[in-house]
């Protein structure tokens, strides 16, 4: 029993009318794991959510909740609470009642009741406001209540449907490790929906990318950092530079790769089999690329960029440049580092990097 | 804080100002000074004398009228906030956009109609030969009498009241967060539980306004007591007609008149204390 993932997705299509919300949906949970799925607005996520709370109804394809299937079970007969985005805290009823109010539905005792809710109450730290109303308390007092309203029944796995993008920056940071501090002392799953890079790979064990009602990529923060799968991945994170070319010669150890501004020298990846002559798309990212004025020697790739801008807030500056052939370019340097090139608009500098910091695209 | 309202918005509710000291407060005092006039060969004299409230105040007939007035509007407002909620219910939540806007005018056109027509109308339905008599005489049931009685008036209530109710009813349910039914639900608690437990206490100011509403109308009517209860024995609203046609006794009238409205005020005042009572400390 305990070796079967919490949740699976089995082929799960959802369409609305003749709109495709989540197409093809097809990954597991595994016990114990907090896990983000992340995409812009529309791409599915929250939709993937309801589907899993029962508050919508897959169109193809099974869910499986602990090994049981549960497509067109209701919401009240399943055990997957959930925080909404807008809270969803009852106004009418004080805090208490508030998080009371599952267990009043699952026939616990009165005593009982009250007792296990000032005890969520006090492990969230807003006891002192059990018999406030929910009018009468602040941002992150609520999301208090919401989590333990949800929690309070003590439930396998806890469903989030982006439940910290009301609260400003600050707080925003502190509910996060609140979070991720009671997921890791529960050892429950947490299934997160956000839009947050931030969030997302700050919490999670494991973050779905999503885009258009497609699964893009499933990974560790670091594993789609350091490999993102696609360009679209690879633009989602926005630090990375995607190059488009064919392969020119695939030896056992560099690919040449040729593109419309040169040739390019990789690192020949594992994983990835191609033929000489296909098309291959390869991310470099911003950190590992270095300028220098132009005619400085350079063994490694190297490309003539024009400075378009810079920003330079932070501990580190981000530079934007565009080659010849119009493709835009981000250099992310300390400052330190780029004291010793001009940076002002206009000026054409050399952008360059290793070959072993060319991540091939496997998706493309 | 400045609290003082400004010269610009003065200027627009000063008209409404007017109006109401003109047409409300004004007349008000001047019942409340009426009621202590006296009348003498059926000429009314201005006076300060307490014989008016004494003598309505001492009558059983009155006191008898006044609860049969007030539990008429209180069961008129139960019944037709009962009856109105599943319909309510039925288009806030279950129709498309396009159907509730249709109900919503569909709940207005009543009010194109004087509501004096739609009652003496009524007449010819719940007569003893009327067409509901007839009806239910085909199935072999009745006839029973619906005119000149309670259930005569209840019904003309029924007709004034309704469709409002419902339209304040589907205004306020509108207004519930669906996030609210969504988590309920989430949390165990099936559709009618929800209703009860959820979208009822979300609602409340809007529920119980509207059930004020099919009260003050009720409790003041003329018209449904009158021809469809038969006017005997009266309510308040019919004592005071009588009052006036007999021996032009506008004092005595006023003193039920500002009972009524005494009454009024403190229902209405009770009810929207009710209605936006919050939980909790």
């Amino acid at each position: 029993m305990l070796d079967t993932p919490i949740v699976h997705f089995d082929n799960v299509v959802k369409k609305f009318g003749s709109f495709t919300a989540v197409e093809k949906a097809d990954f597991q949970i595994a016990r114990g794991e907090f896990l983000a799925i992340m995409g812009s607005s529309g791409c599915g996520k929250t939709t993937t959510l309801r589907m899993l709370a029962g508050l919508e109804d897959p169109t193809e394809g099974n869910i499986l909740l602990d090994g049981e299937k549960i497509n067109g079970k209701p919401t009240w007969e399943r055990d997957t609470p959930m925080v909404w985005q807008s809270l969803a805290l009852f106004p009418f009823l004080t805090v208490q009642e508030n998080v009371e109010f599952s267990l009043k539905m699952r026939k616990v005792p009165k005593g009982q009741r009250r007792e296990r809710a000032r005890k969520w109450l006090d492990r969230l730290g807003i006891l002192e406001f059990a018999d406030r109303n929910i009018s009468q308390l602040s941002g992150g007092q609520r999301q208090r209540v919401a989590l333990a309203r949800s929690l309070v029944t003590e439930p396998k796995i806890l469903l989030l449907d982006e439940p910290l993008s009301a609260l400003d920056a600050h707080l925003k940071v502190r509910m996060q490790s609140v979070l991720s501090g009671l997921q890791k002392d529960l050892g429950i799953t947490f299934v997160y929906v956000t839009h947050s890079m931030s969030e997302a790979f700050s919490m999670a064990d494991r973050v779905v990318i999503m885009s258009r009602g497609k699964i893009e990529q499933i990974g560790t923060p670091e594993e789609i950092y350091r490999e993102p799968r696609n360009r679209f991945v690879a633009d989602f994170l926005g630090s990375s530079n995607v190059f488009d070319g064919s392969l020119k010669s695939s030896g056992n150890e560099v690919w040449q790769i040729e593109t419309e501004h040169s040739s390019f020298t990789l690192k020949a990846p594992s994983e990835v089999q191609k033929t000489d002559g296909s098309p291959v798309a390869f991310a470099v990212s911003s950190e590992n690329m270095s300028l220098a004025a132009i005619g400085t020697p350079w063994a490694g790739n190297s490309i003539e960029a024009t400075v378009v801008g810079g920003e330079f807030a932070g501990a580190s500056a981000t530079v934007f440049l565009e080659t010849d052939q119009g493709q835009e370019l981000k250099v992310q340097k300390g400052h330190d580092e780029l004291k010793t090139v001009d940076i002002r608009a206009g000026q054409k500098l050399l952008v360059h990097w290793l070959p072993e910091h060319c991540h091939v695209l496997p998706g493309e | 804080m400045n609290t003082r309202p400004s010269l610009f918005s003065l200027t627009f509710s000063l008209p409404l100002l007017i109006w109401q000291l003109a047409f409300f407060l004004f007349p008000l005092a001047f019942l409340v000074a009426l009621s202590f006039w006296t009348v003498r060969n059926f000429q009314m004299q201005p006076n300060f004398d307490t014989v008016n409230w004494v003598k309505i105040y001492s009558r059983s007939v009155f006191w008898d009228a006044y609860f049969r007035t007030l539990l008429l509007a209180s069961f008129s407002a139960a019944l037709i906030s009962l009856a109105a909620f599943p319909a309510s219910y039925a288009i806030s939540f279950k129709l498309g956009e396009n159907a509730k806007r249709w109900m919503i005018f569909v709940l207005i056109i009543p009010f194109f109609t004087s509501y004096l027509v739609r009652v003496y109308s009524l007449q010819v339905f719940l007569s003893d030969a009327g067409i509901l008599n007839a009806f239910l005489g085909y199935l072999g049931l009745g006839p029973y009498s619906m005119l000149n009685n309670s259930f005569g008036t209840l019904t003309g209530y029924a007709t004034l009241c309704l469709p409002l109710v419902i339209l304040l009813q589907v205004f306020s349910l509108n207004f519930v967060n669906r996030d609210l039914v969504e988590a309920a639900h989430n949390m165990r608690c099936g559709r009618l539980r929800t209703v009860l437990e959820v979208i009822i206490p979300s609602a409340k100011a809007g529920l119980v306004i509207a059930g004020l509403f099919a009260f003050i109308l009720s409790f003041g009517d003329f018209v449904s007591p009158l021809y469809l209860g038969g006017g005997n024995p009266p309510t308040l609203s019919i004592m005071i007609t009588d009052i006036t046609k007999s021996g032009q006794q506008w004092p005595r009238a006023a003193v039920v008149a500002l009972t009524m409205i005494a009454t009024l005020l403190t229902v209405a005042f009770a009810a929207i204390k009710f209605a936006y009572r919050e939980a909790g400390k």
